[in-house]
């Protein structure tokens, strides 16, 4: 399972399988300009690989004030 | 994909440059763009004596880590906003990070003011981050005119800018345009303010604080739901995405272009007062902090 952590909101969102960081960002309706996705002490581009297991961070970079 | 200088696995997508970068070359790319918009713009040298506005957030704090990499000499400036929970986050997070890298740091509280937003949100009748931008204005450029700096630098980036161009087109607003740029020189009590972060996206100093690993304020202003701003910068970041580059030459054909135009047709304005009460320039008799210090001592 691919445990993906909102941190703004803390939510959790759970997929079985993640092929590419461009396929997350479209499942959850982001920009790739709009956060950073973070993998243990590592940031991905959109074409690496995700796959079936792991925890990946999504962390939004626009200031709100 | 791989870093463009080195090779090795990128860390770091920069559609807008047509490449990427792993870490160590990004955080080479992120100074060097800082130093070009310093130079390129005439913001400041070495000599001069420079305070930065921090507010705890990424762009802040990036900004002083960078700064003080790249070998300039900073005092922090932070204003203690008395608004609950937000504010003791904020000041904490500036205090830490200065202590961890020995900067010199300054917190002007402004409950002592007369001014905490809170109650200034209570007493004023308009949209609070319009008056609480007002009053850090003031008090940034009050505490480095009267502590003699020479350079107010704050971290507005690119995506500001453009935002903050974006709505002054769709207002026509010429002296707001005349106005906008990562410079406004020195005049009277107005000290010298500089935007060096103006070549650089909120991305780009989102990745640099996490490659440096800084610890900055995540969370929004209780106060800001709705700000203009914000719908300003999605707006922009769909334009960005399918035409990439785009901010960037919005920003820099208007300083080329647009911004002499405006300038030459603002030359006529009357000038500025000096404030009854605290004497720092004013376009009435007495300037808008002051206004709202007094509604607040009714």
């Amino acid at each position: 399972m691919v445990n993906i952590v909102m941190e703004s909101t803390g939510e959790l969102i759970q997929y079985r399988k993640v092929n590419t960081v461009i396929q997350l960002l479209n499942r959850l309706k982001l920009k790739s300009s709009e956060v950073l996705v973070i993998r243990g002490r590592e940031l991905l581009t959109p074409d690496r690989e995700i796959g079936t297991e792991g925890e990946i961070r999504i962390r939004h970079v626009v200031s709100r004030g | 994909m791989k870093c463009r200088r080195c090779g090795e696995l990128a860390q770091v997508a920069l559609p807008s440059h047509h490449t990427g970068f792993c870490a160590p070359c990004y955080e080479t790319y992120f100074l060097r763009q800082v130093e070009r918009g310093i130079h390129e713009h005439k913001q400041f040298s070495k000599d001069d004596k420079l305070v930065l506005a921090v507010s705890g957030g990424k762009d802040s704090l990036g900004l002083l880590l960078a700064l003080t990499e790249l070998g300039y000499t900073v005092t922090a400036l932070h204003i203690d906003l008395a608004i609950p929970v937000s504010s003791e986050n904020a000041r904490s997070t500036v205090e830490a990070f200065c202590a961890k890298h020995g900067i010199d740091c300054h917190v002007l509280e402004m409950a002592g003011k007369g001014l905490p937003i809170p109650e200034v949100k209570k007493k004023v009748n308009r949209p609070i981050c319009s008056v609480c931008g007002k009053v850090k204005r003031h008090w940034f450029n009050r505490f480095a005119y009267e502590e003699g700096f020479d350079v107010l630098a704050t971290g507005h980036n690119l995506d500001d800018e453009a935002a903050r161009l974006f709505a002054n087109t769709l207002r026509w607003d010429q002296a707001y345009l005349s106005g906008q740029g990562p410079v406004n020189p020195a005049e009277g009590r107005f000290v010298k303010k500089v935007k060096p972060l103006c070549r650089l996206t909120e991305y780009e100093t989102a990745v640099w604080c996490f490659l440096k690993g800084i610890d900055h304020v995540l969370a929004a202003c209780p106060y800001s739901g709705g700000a203009s701003f914000t719908g300003h910068k999605k707006l922009l970041a769909d334009l960005e995405e399918r035409s990439p580059g785009m901010k960037m030459q919005f920003y820099e054909h208007f300083l080329k272009s647009g911004k002499p135009a405006f300038e030459a047709a603002v030359k006529s304005q009357p000038p500025l007062n000096e404030c009854s009460d605290c004497g720092f320039p004013s376009s009435q008799e007495m300037c808008g902090v002051c206004r709202i210090k007094r509604l607040l001592e009714a």
